[in-house]
């Protein structure tokens, strides 16, 4: 195996193997809650986003990319979907029976334990993990896994940029108040850092170098994850040198003591159906929205 | 700024074959494509021929990629070319397998999406060794030139040189119309084209269409499903889907607007067409509105699951590799096993949801395009300073009667634009004088371009005896003497001899008439047609339907300017845009751009450009 990228820089990635939610694909069962024996699984959405933002670090910087996820053995398909997004150089499975009924604490000890089993001596210089999970919605995981790793946590990333010879990141985050309005953070920070990175996150390239290192790194992608058990590490409780206390259920001390349907609020407003070929009820409409608008020209 | 020997401007089978041979004389290029990748863009009919002309040669596609034989990334080899003449439920029908192999090795039915997908994975391949390869997403918004060096500017990315460009940008090409080297085509230099990919599984095709495995059908169609316009639909049968689609004069659709794709409505009601894209399709029940919500939505969800599953169980079943796939995984044991399991979930869908089961057709996706006819704007030097055009963007392409052949000039013209190049790269020689002259000189000695220039009589003798059951009394008040005339061996000679120092310009109006294409294809249908009767009404879905289902890539802002609101041009695009984009508001046309296919129609009287890279219309099929 040979390895086309420096070791310049050394990224890492945090994804999670999750339900696909879109229609044709889910299952739910009788009582409305999700049958998961009969829904697909794919790489969340938020994985993959903050496995492209690793593929910038290898396009833009020669990165080194390692990607992990805790699971059972069928999370390996997660590892496999995040390594053709990244190109990833190494992916591990992190895969005990005693992880089962981890929460987001519980995991985040597995993945810290996972960081510093990289190649390398675990020396990563960048941690990425998506902004929360699809099936989970806590957003905890990723925080905890820095706070763990004592890494600088920066969240809610849109961009980053890395400085290889001051060894440190500039990222910009979009923040929103209270959901009125967003404003864009620059910050500056030493390396390493934990990025969890936002869902508008859109990698850029503006060379056309950069852009035949995107493709080239693509294709390389693409043949790997055909053959991606040659990068594969399953690592267990004893592998990861963690404490089996800290793991699974007896690690986590959340208690989830009832789930339930969170209820529909009475709509405020009135629908009436309008048939579009209908004229009258056509003018009932402009008539009102002319209104609504105070006599303002609609152009 | 980064420095390139060559850029190619756009990633269309013409700007791809020019990649790869450059990359195969061991040239650094790069490729610039406006879309998400190579493909996502392009549209055809369309068949890709490979030709053996008696004098001089083509670059085929097989000299370019070597694996093209064996990869094989096309649907089906065509053995089958058939005319149809119209009427009503009467079509009498031409077999033209002849004229089809006419000078050809082969020509396979393709869609472009694939097509061009594989080209750019062997091009960019070969490309990479070279230190090149493509670059997509990035639209080229302008050219200078600096020291006898092109700055290029895009929309995405910084700006960069070359020493050579070369011109593949289509029939809308922007580089021939920012640098001016030729004027945008018109109406009568343009066919406006609008196709339909329709779904029919794999051995339903080979029944219908009585052909093996290997083999591909073709079926041209002319008389009253042209809706009285010059020029005919088409119906291609791919792997497991058929390109069913209409092309007509521009001019002939300017002078009587109709909506594009009334003209393909109309094909496809037409019996003989309606017969053939018939299937089984499944049509989900309403749901019971007084069921609790939940039960509403889990109904929606597990009905909509199992029509997937039967879906595409249904085509693997029809399907003797997805068969042989299916049971090799284990999945399955037997043929018998798939077939009870879609009679299972058939029934499960019938019993427990009511869906049903009917006879229709399946449209998986709508576009449209331009298409340049060469006998009527190719450039006649197609160059300016070191740009080199090629395929569309040069208004390239073979339109006489039934032969259409716009994929393989293309190609040869790319093969031809890159051997110019590298001459020019070996003696630093990138000058008009150099390039430009060498380039245009190899484009005359192609054989395509004598094409586009003259009638073959010995193509003309094989259309003519396919031509021979037709009763001569319907031609004989008009072409009788034509006939008689072109019938001789010797007077043919003489006559194309004449015909040919006359000049293809004086002669096409005779040819290319409603009375061609219509009026005598109606009447032979009439009078010697068989009669011809579908056992369904297809539902064709509306426009607005066709455009729900096309995958596009939102630009806020429009890539096309209207010039002049109160134009009678621009008033005949509320009828002739493809996906209706104008509209009239007062006395002027107003264009809402979301719907846009890139098509072109428009761009006569428009400011008209490409969207920015990886916005627009994003082609599955193409």
């Amino acid at each position: 195996m040979t390895s086309t990228t420096t070791k310049d820089l050394n990224v890492a990635v945090i994804v999670k193997l999750e339900p696909d939610f879109s229609e044709g694909n889910v299952s739910y069962n009788a009582d409305g809650t999700l049958n998961r024996a009969e829904t697909k699984s794919i790489l969340g959405p938020h994985s993959a986003i903050a496995s492209n933002a690793a593929f910038y670090a290898k396009v833009k910087y020669g990165a080194r990319v390692a990607v992990g996820t805790m699971g059972p053995p069928i999370a390996e398909s997660a590892l496999q979907q995040a390594q053709l997004l990244c190109d990833a150089d190494e992916l591990h499975l992190y895969s005990d029976r005693l992880f089962a009924g981890a929460d987001t604490l519980a995991t985040a000890e597995v993945l810290k334990a996972g960081v510093s089993k990289v190649e390398g001596d675990g020396k990563v210089d960048i941690v990425f993990s998506g902004h929360r999970a699809s099936d989970g919605e806590t957003g905890q995981t990723g925080p905890q896994t820095a706070w763990k790793l004592g890494y600088t946590f920066l969240g809610h990333v849109i961009d980053y940029n890395v400085d290889l010879q001051s060894r440190f990141v500039r990222a910009k985050r979009l923040i929103s108040l209270q959901g009125f309005y967003d404003i864009l953070e620059e910050v500056e920070a030493p390396l390493p850092v934990f990025i969890s990175i936002d869902p508008s996150y859109k990698a850029f390239f503006n060379t056309v170098s950069q852009r035949l290192a995107f493709e080239k790194y693509q294709k390389e992608a693409r043949s790997r994850a055909e053959n991606y058990k040659q990068f594969l590490k399953v690592l267990n409780t004893q592998q990861l040198g963690i404490d089996p206390k800290l793991v699974g259920l007896p690690g986590s001390p959340t208690i989830v003591y009832k789930v339930e349907r969170i209820p529909k609020a009475k709509a405020s407003r009135k629908s009436e159906v309008i048939d579009g070929a209908n004229r009258d009820q056509l003018t009932r409409v402009a008539a009102n929205m002319y209104e609504v608008l105070g006599g303002m020209v609609i152009k | 700024m980064e420095h390139y020997d060559v850029a190619i401007i756009g990633g269309g089978s013409a700007g791809l074959a020019a990649l790869k041979q450059l990359s195969n004389l061991n040239k650094q290029a790069i490729l610039i494509e406006a879309g998400k990748k190579a493909g996502s863009k392009n549209i055809s009919g369309g068949i890709l021929y490979s030709k053996k002309p008696k004098h001089g040669k083509t670059f085929n596609v097989e000299d370019v990629y070597p694996e093209f034989l064996q990869d094989t990334p096309v649907e089906r080899r065509i053995t089958q070319y058939m005319l149809h003449a119209t009427s009503r439920d009467k079509v009498f029908t031409m077999n033209l397998t002849a004229a089809h192999e006419y000078q050809a090795n082969f020509g396979y039915s393709v869609l472009l999406n694939k097509l061009n997908g594989w080209f750019a994975k062997q091009a960019s391949e070969s490309a990479e060794r070279q230190g090149g390869g493509i670059v997509s997403g990035v639209h080229v918004r302008s050219l200078n030139w600096q020291n006898e060096k092109t700055v290029i500017e895009t929309d995405e990315i910084e700006p960069f040189e070359a020493k050579a460009v070369i011109a593949a940008d289509g029939v809308n090409s922007e580089l021939a119309e920012m640098t001016g080297a030729r004027a945008k085509f018109t109406p009568e230099q343009l066919y406006q084209g609008v196709k339909v990919i329709v779904k029919l599984p794999e051995e339903i095709i080979e029944q219908r269409f009585g052909i093996g495995p290997d083999e591909g059908a073709a079926h041209l169609f002319a008389g009253d499903v042209t809706l009285n316009h010059i020029g005919g639909g088409f119906l291609y049968t791919n792997l497991d889907t058929l390109s069913v689609g209409a092309v007509y004069h521009y001019d002939s659709l300017m002078e009587r607007p109709s909506e594009p794709y009334t003209l393909v409505n109309a094909l496809i009601k037409n019996p003989l067409v309606a017969e053939f894209i018939k299937d089984q399709v499944a049509v989900k029940e309403e749901i019971d509105k007084n069921l609790p919500k939940e039960e509403q939505l889990r109904t929606r969800f597990a009905v909509s699951k199992l029509i997937k599953t039967w879906n595409e169980l249904r085509d693997s079943y029809h399907s003797r590799a997805a068969r042989k796939k299916l049971i090799e995984s284990g999945k399955y044991k037997s043929e018998e096993e798939i077939r009870a399991r879609l009679d299972y979930v058939q029934n499960e869908l019938a019993t427990k949801y009511y869906t049903k089961f009917v006879t229709d057709y399946v449209e998986l996706e709508y576009g449209a395009k331009l298409v340049p006819d060469g006998k009527r704007c190719a450039m006649k030097k197609p160059y300016y300073k070191n740009i080199l055009f090629v395929g569309d963007a040069a208004g390239r392409g073979i339109f006489i009667g039934p032969r259409i052949e716009g994929l393989n000039v293309g190609i040869d013209d790319g093969v031809r634009a890159a051997n110019a190049v590298a001459r020019a790269i070996d003696r630093n020689n990138f000058s008009t004088q150099f390039m430009g002259e060498s380039y245009s000189q190899s484009i005359e000695e192609s054989p395509y371009t004598r094409d586009m220039k003259e009638i073959d009589k010995d193509y003309l003798k094989i259309f003519l005896d396919a031509a021979k059951d037709v009763p001569k009394d319907i031609i004989g008040q008009r072409y009788g003497m034509v006939f008689r005339l072109m019938s001789s061996g010797t007077l043919r000679g003489l006559a194309v001899g004449f015909a040919n120092i006359l000049g293809y310009d004086k002669l096409l109006p005779l040819v290319e008439s409603e009375d061609t294409y219509v009026q005598v294809p109606i009447e032979l249908a009439e009078k010697t047609g068989r009669q011809v009767q579908a056992t369904y009404e297809p539902t064709i879905p509306t426009i607005a339907q066709r455009i729900a289902q096309l995958k596009y890539d939102d630009d806020r802002v429009s890539h096309i300017k209207v010039l002049n609101p109160k134009s009678e041009f621009m008033k005949k695009m509320v009828t002739l845009c493809p996906t209706l984009c104008y509209s009239m508001e007062g006395g002027d046309v107003t264009l809402q751009h979301e719907a846009c296919i890139e098509c072109g129609s428009c761009a006569k009287e428009t400011e008209w450009r490409h969207p920015r890279g990886e916005k627009g219309v994003i082609y599955q099929y193409g």
